[in-house]
């Protein structure tokens, strides 16, 4: 099919307008789709042509701001990055799992915002640079190979994919979560920083590494491939390490 | 409207893992445990036994010899090589492993386990031959 060739395609959104009704409900919309609409597209078309009570949160269109992540027949997935080609069946619109919802599919991203605070997810060093000298200047210098330890991780959009993905976030919501440690872990990881002393407060103890149990769903769904669930299993090495060695000074 | 009363909570429900079929493949792969633990059982019966005496002794080797016990024993052997199937390819996300400058790529770290498996399965095999002789 080439990318003119139109044909309809029927989407279902899950709808919850709270100053209408306590219950969410299912709203079926057909609209006209080609070999290159996204399901961003879809929406957009939804909001702008058919129905624009319908809510939803979305910003840079190429799975960079992290802003568009719904569910698509329960998986979460970046409008952005998901095409209505790939589906043949029906495609089932829901607002990203494990978080509430506060309207439509916009959800309440707060609770993964404090966890991503609690892990302290910026350089933390306390002989820092000194401020720019343009007669003497001093920069943090890091090898390639410094900067490959961490990279992978480093690229984390925050779109909360993984938490939608994560049971054990599901069932606990106190537990940091994938996103969270991957970043806390990717600050770890860094030449330049010295601040993992501070960070093994929050990963190593019950809500904080210890509540993964590799299911890997995170990783499978990271649209990043960021793998946090490596990450948060490297951490449960590094806590390990730690607990030992704090173990034997007493 | 107050933000709280007006958000919708859908809690996870206890049957979550049957809704996608990763989830069920991580639930095998954890219930995997459940068989095993039969077979440490067995194993502990039998030293009770070997401490009992030789009657007990016999009738351990007996009980360990019966058709369900056999295939019990049948299938927590497919579940462990099952666990460590799955376990092998998680290990060098885990722990990558390097030497000196040199990143060992994901796959030799797997198959340095399987050899690993091989390794200890012939270890077996000749004890077990040395002790028919």
């Amino acid at each position: 099919m080439s990318a003119q060739q139109v044909s309809t395609r029927r989407i279902s959104v899950k709808r919850y307008l709270p100053d209408n009704s306590t219950e969410p409900y299912w709203q079926e919309y057909e609209l006209p789709v080609d070999d290159s609409t996204s399901l961003l597209d879809a929406l957009n078309h939804i909001k702008e042509q058919l129905d624009s009570t319908l809510s939803y949160r979305w910003s840079c269109r190429m799975a960079i701001c992290g802003s568009c992540g719904v569910m698509v027949n329960g998986v979460p997935k970046l409008g952005c990055k998901t095409f209505l080609r790939d589906f043949d069946d029906e495609i089932r619109i829901e607002p990203l799992a494990h978080f509430p919802v506060q309207r439509d599919l916009v959800v309440d991203m707060e609770i993964f915002l404090d966890h991503l605070a609690a892990v302290k997810p910026y350089l933390i060093d306390d002989n820092p640079v000194k401020p720019f000298d343009p007669k003497a200047p001093e920069t943090y210098r890091q090898s390639p190979r410094q900067l490959a330890r961490y990279k992978q991780f480093a690229n984390c959009i925050n779109c909360g994919l993984c938490y939608s993905a994560c049971p054990q976030f599901g069932l606990n919501p106190e537990f940091i979560g994938p996103g969270a440690i991957a970043l806390g872990h990717r600050y770890n990881l860094d030449s330049r920083d010295h601040g993992s002393t501070q960070r093994m407060a929050e990963l190593n103890r019950h809500e904080g590494v210890w509540s993964c149990t590799f299911v890997g769903f995170c990783s499978k769904v990271c649209p990043k491939h960021v793998d946090p669930a490596a990450a948060i299993n490297q951490s449960k090495v590094a806590s390990a390490k730690h607990t030992l060695i704090a173990l034997f000074k007493g | 409207m107050d933000k709280s009363t007006s958000q919708r909570f859908v809690p996870l429900k206890r049957n979550w893992w049957l809704k996608l079929r990763f989830f069920k493949l991580y639930m095998l792969r954890e219930a995997t445990v459940l068989p095993l633990v039969f077979f440490l059982l067995c194993i502990l019966a039998g030293m009770v036994a070997l401490l009992q005496g030789p009657e007990s002794w016999q009738r351990w080797i007996a009980f360990m010899g019966s058709p369900i016990v056999l295939l019990l024993n049948l299938l927590a052997l497919a579940a462990s090589l099952f666990h460590a199937a799955t376990f092998f390819v998680l290990f060098p996300r885990v722990m990558p492993l390097r030497i000196g400058n040199y990143q060992l790529p994901d796959k030799a770290i797997v198959a340095g386990q399987w050899a690993g498996v091989l390794a200890v399965l012939l270890l077996f095999i000749w004890l077990f031959g040395r002790a028919s002789v």
